[in-house]
């Protein structure tokens, strides 16, 4: 049947380029070849969200006096409401742990270097709009905490020197959080960021598979030393293991939504005093608590600000990194990115517990 | 007459007076050794409410504040009176504070009939008999460094008063010459007995400055123990729901000190249901026992109904609470687990009634919400057994095709390695 199928669409579109193309793409195998999942791991995780997330559309109301009882709705009355909520929660902070796995794991292999740092620009594009899917979904239910976390989150906006207070109003619709935020949060998390992470992601795969799968340094020096590079084909052996990774996931995330629920909470109240323990998700959470750590002012420029401007040369570094690494991209070992990466590495685990247990 | 109208137009003119003319009197004090005449003058420089309203020494000693001798400051033609005590000190203060006219213009809200109450309090009876150890204005508000009632640190703030009245109240020497009208010794435990009271840990521990202390039930200026038959409408002042329920019970024709009967008068303690009924420890027991007692049947018929509702809210709470952090959504049982409490608590309240008839109606509307808050903590429990069952089953299906990919990979990849070797000899 299924061979049919092909043989008709063959028969109208030349699937010949296409079917060679599969028959011919492998996998290097080596000692580091587990990271390759995860990159695998992270598209599934993002169709996941899509497809649960489009299910959620069709019951969510985007306002104030709306969005909560809405998703009340859709976990008590709609049938299997409660297991796509779970899900596209659970999934999305799975989501942003294997982003952030597969993005330590080709900073640490150095597989950005030459001719790949396009591959690289694009995926660190889609890691900040992961981010940013996690911070406006974050705001959708319009509970308690989502509200105050979101309140604290934009006001982190608007210590952007220069252009923050209009960054702060541009997020909020206003001065403060609103109904007009959660408007424009809505139409972010559903509209705009997927456009762009579409495109991005289309980019990103279309680049992967044209290149190929990176390799180690220490491995490209044998291959180049004239030892034979072992590969495994594509489809199916490397297709068929990539699909049982995500089957796992799937079980993962089943029994995460079944035993532990996403819980509702109260719903926001912006005349309620603010709740203690307000933090945001934990993927914010190190540099949430950077910035509580600072004092209020250094060298003349408040602390937040600071924090902030620190923040975004980090980001560009990051964005630069294959441009700045010359010597991997000679194909000589770089301990100064290596170093880089895993004090980035320790940096944000240790954060993240340290905010996670700090009152 | 002429002398009262004279002294009310020198106080209404003394604020404009004091605060232009020099003041002899103070500096002359300050400089003296002895602390009892010392002592005023300082403490009058510092935080006084009088002297941030423009009045002076003279405005209640008289004298001259101008003259350099003190023969001449203190000449009584001069209306010198040296520190006024018992009566004079009451019309001293009574001058300014029971001119209505003049309060108006520096406390418009401030009430002018302190010493008209006075005239009416024990104190005041007392003083009027020639007692001159009672309270007069000064004993609780101070002579100098007068503060305003809602500062903290002045003697009749809230949080002091019980302390202020103590002072004179809770003292064996003060309260010794005393007696109650059949001649046994006046108590003087009502302040240990207060602080032992669930008012007195609202107004200490829990910040709430509308919580009573003395003056509330016994008036401040006016002060004096309620009388028997008026003690349900003193404390029905804050607590009339129960009022209005105990002017309709049995008991209130019976007990002659109304509330205080069970709940007590300075040492009010947190009530408990398990005051109600006839068995240890309960209040009803003192006087009802038996089975021939109508009173104890029904005094246990409500503590048996307010038990059951009780017991059926922190059931169903604990039901609800438990799926909740399970994940189910229980937002509308919690709000009527809510109504149920109500309900417990207007249970509570109709018992001051003593009439079970009138209790059963609000216990069993408890018991309705009750019981359908638990119908629905069953449904959600079957619908949580329900989704992990399926859990289960799905894990078990998603295991099999687990182990069916394993299986194929192991396959796909001997196949490869064959073709691999295959392809090695051919080329070799």
């Amino acid at each position: 049947m299924v061979q049919q199928l092909v043989d008709w669409v063959d028969e109208r579109v030349d699937l010949s380029g296409l079917r060679h193309f599969i028959a011919e793409k492998g996998v290097p195998i080596h000692t580091q070849k587990i990271w390759y999942y995860l990159g695998g791991m992270t598209m599934f995780l993002l169709a996941v969200q899509i497809f649960t997330g489009i299910l959620l559309l069709l019951y969510y109301r985007p306002s104030a006096t709306e969005a909560y009882e809405s998703v009340q709705f859709i976990v008590t009355r709609v049938p299997f409401g409660w297991l796509i909520r779970n899900v596209h929660s659970w999934s999305a902070n799975l989501l942003m742990a294997t982003a952030f796995a597969h993005f330590f794991s080709v900073f640490l292999l150095k597989s950005y270097r030459k001719p790949r740092e396009l591959t690289w620009l694009t995926g660190i594009l889609l890691l900040f709009l992961m981010l940013g899917f996690g911070f406006s979904g974050y705001l959708l239910p319009w509970n308690e905490v989502s509200f105050f976390a979101t309140k604290v989150g934009t006001g982190i906006a608007g210590a952007v020197p220069i252009g923050g207070k209009f960054l702060l109003r541009l997020l909020r619709g206003g001065d403060d959080v609103t109904g007009a935020t959660l408007s424009r949060f809505y139409g972010l998390h559903v509209a705009v960021l997927p456009a762009i992470t579409t495109a991005l992601v289309a980019l990103h795969l279309l680049l992967v598979q044209r290149q190929g799968m990176s390799v180690p340094l220490s491995v490209a020096r044998k291959v180049k030393a004239g030892e034979p590079l072992r590969q495994m084909p594509f489809f199916p052996n490397y297709v068929l293991r990539d699909v049982l990774t995500w089957y796992v996931a799937i079980a993962i995330i089943a029994a995460l939504a079944a035993f532990y629920p996403w819980e509702l909470g109260k719903k926001a109240d912006p005349f309620a005093a603010v709740p203690p323990g307000i933090r945001p998700e934990w993927y914010f959470l190190a540099m949430f608590h950077t910035l509580k750590l600072l004092p209020s002012h250094v060298l003349g420029l408040e602390g937040e600000q600071l924090g902030v401007v620190g923040f975004g040369i980090a980001a560009l570094i990051l964005v630069l990194v294959p441009f700045l690494d010359r010597r991997s991209n000679r194909g000589e070992s770089s301990p100064v990115f290596t170093a880089l990466a895993v004090l980035g590495l320790t940096y944000l685990v240790t954060f993240t517990i340290i905010g996670h247990y700090a009152k | 007459m002429f002398l009262v109208a004279a002294l009310l137009l020198s106080a209404r003119t003394a604020a404009a007076q004091t605060a232009a003319t020099p003041n002899s009197c103070r500096t002359c004090h300050a400089s003296l050794a002895e602390a009892r005449l010392a002592t005023p003058a300082e403490v009058f420089s510092q935080k006084d409410i009088h002297r941030e309203s423009g009045f002076g020494c003279v405005d209640c000693h008289g004298g001259d504040q101008t003259a350099a001798d003190k023969a001449r400051a203190h000449d009584a033609g001069r209306g010198f009176k040296g520190a006024p005590s018992g009566q004079a000190q009451i019309a001293t203060c009574a001058r300014c504070h029971s001119d209505a006219e003049l309060m108006r213009r520096f406390s418009p809200r401030q009430r002018v009939d302190q010493a008209a109450e006075y005239v009416t309090s024990v104190h005041g009876k007392r003083l009027a008999a020639g007692d001159t150890q009672v309270a007069t204005c000064a004993s609780c508000h101070g002579a100098h460094g007068i503060r305003q009632v809602n500062d903290a640190k002045s003697p009749v703030f809230p949080t002091n008063v019980a302390t202020t009245c103590g002072a004179c109240h809770a003292s064996q020497t003060h309260m010794g010459r005393y007696t109650l009208p059949g001649g046994a010794p006046l108590p003087t435990n009502q302040l240990a007995e207060y602080q032992r009271s669930v008012h007195y840990a609202a107004l200490t521990t829990g910040n709430d400055l509308s919580a009573p202390t003395c003056n509330d039930c016994h008036g401040n200026h006016g002060a004096a123990p309620p009388g028997v038959g008026s003690v349900a409408n003193v404390c029905g002042t804050c607590h009339a729901i129960f009022a209005q329920k105990f002017a309709t019970s049995v008991h209130q024709q019976i007990f002659d000190k109304g509330c205080v009967e069970c709940h007590s008068n300075h040492a009010v303690l947190k009530p408990s249901d398990e005051m109600l009924g006839t068995g240890a420890h309960t209040i009803c027991g003192t006087c009802h026992s038996g089975s021939g007692d109508k009173g104890a049947a029904a005094a246990d018929g409500m503590r048996a109904a307010i038990e059951r509702l009780k017991a059926g809210v922190e059931q169903s709470g604990s039901l609800v609470a438990r799926l909740r952090n399970a994940g189910m959504e229980m937002s509308a049982q919690e709000l009527a687990l809510g109504t149920a409490r109500s309900q417990l608590t207007l249970a509570r309240t109709e018992m001051h009634a003593s009439d079970p008839a009138r209790l059963t109606p609000i216990v069993d509307s408890g018991l309705k919400i009750i019981a359908d808050v638990d119908a629905a903590g069953d449904r959600a429990e079957d619908e949580l057994q329900y989704r992990r069952r399926g859990l289960a089953l799905s894990l078990g299906a998603i295991l099999l095709v687990v182990v069916g990919l394993g299986l194929k990979i192991r396959q796909v990849d001997r196949r490869s390695r064959e073709h691999h070797e295959r392809s090695r000899r051919d080329s070799g």
